[in-house]
């Protein structure tokens, strides 16, 4: 199982979302979640949003395994 | 400027040369230093203010803007009265009463390649990722330390890069410059002026630790939700193929 944290106002839509899910890249998460969670899904496909897994910035592609940690963290540009 | 330390400037930076790994070789690397600010906003105006306190020797200020009511929210370097003023003209006087032993130039324009060369360290305060990615670049190529903030509503994002160490790795191998603007700002989304003080005390800490040696972590991502109270250390792996740093720069 892949163990999901959605960061920042991510998590304000993923409040319902199961804490783990199986599936094989970052990208199949987000396609997972479409169906059940359009708002998060949305907010997924924004540019910059950023995906990690285990702490390090990876990209959409990247494999997962089991026990795998990934993290969504939305885009913060002000200044 | 004097490369020792006056008795005023023993009792003003008495609770740096204090420390083990500060002291007074220390102050004189702080002394001597020359950093760029761009951007004197919520994150420029603690980044400005600390180290300007903490003696930088030389601090460049670049700002466009003048101030509005607007910014009093969180832009801690100007009053009511500095309405309609540059930014960098109200920020280097109060700057300069803080802390009259420093040099400061102040740029009430755009940023430009040129003002970013001849910088020990620059500190990226701006607010898009135009201006974001010029400074990496720039950094980049002349081998410039690099650190960025951002932030929005309750959140922040700081990144560093030690470009006079490394070579691959830096802003675009994970923002890639060609990638749009989010839709979300500062402007149509709000930020809670804390969270720009704490990321802005990050990027003022992590400019204080590159000075005296301590920076490690090439390419560190920090990440703060203000609303959770969480933080999150990320590390970042160069792109081969980044127009920048990679094998097509």
């Amino acid at each position: 199982m892949i163990n999901l944290l959605f960061f920042g106002r991510l998590g304000d839509f993923a409040t319902q979302v199961p804490p783990t899910i199986e599936a094989s890249t970052p990208a199949e998460i987000r396609q997972l979640l479409t169906a059940d969670f359009p708002d998060l899904a949305r907010e997924l496909q924004q540019p910059q949003v950023l995906v990690s897994v285990n702490k390090m910035i990876v990209g959409w592609d990247q494999p997962l395994f089991d026990g795998s940690e990934v993290a969504f963290l939305p885009p913060v540009t002000g200044g | 400027m004097s490369t020792e330390l006056s008795h005023d400037q023993f009792m003003r930076y008495s609770r740096h040369l204090l420390m083990d790994d500060i002291g007074e070789a220390g102050q004189q690397k702080l002394s001597q230093a020359r950093v760029l600010i761009v951007g004197l906003g919520g994150l420029g105006c603690p980044v400005a203010l600390y180290l300007a306190a903490a003696g930088v020797g030389q601090l460049s200020l670049c700002d466009p803007d003048h101030v509005e009511l607007s910014n009093l929210q969180r832009q801690i370097l100007y009053t009511d009265t500095d309405c309609g003023e540059h930014k960098v003209k109200c920020a280097e006087r109060e700057l300069s009463a803080l802390n009259p032993h420093i040099s400061i130039s102040s740029y009430s324009s755009e940023i430009s390649e040129e003002l970013i060369d001849n910088q020990d360290i620059v500190v990226d305060c701006t607010d898009n990722l135009a201006a974001r990615q010029l400074i990496n670049s720039r950094c980049h190529n002349n081998k410039i330390g690099f650190v960025s903030a951002s932030a929005l509503g309750w959140e922040g994002q700081l990144m560093a890069f030690d470009f006079p160490a490394h070579s691959t790795l830096c802003l675009n191998c994970i923002i890639d410059k060609n990638s749009p603007e989010p839709m979300q700002n500062c402007s149509n989304s709000g930020v809670v002026g804390p969270v720009l003080g704490a990321m802005g005390s990050l990027q003022a800490t992590t400019v204080i630790r590159m000075l005296l040696g301590y920076f490690q972590q090439h390419g560190e991502m920090q990440r703060y939700d203000g609303k959770a109270g969480r933080w999150l250390a990320l590390a970042a792996k160069a792109k081969s193929d980044c127009l920048v740093c990679g094998e097509a720069g």
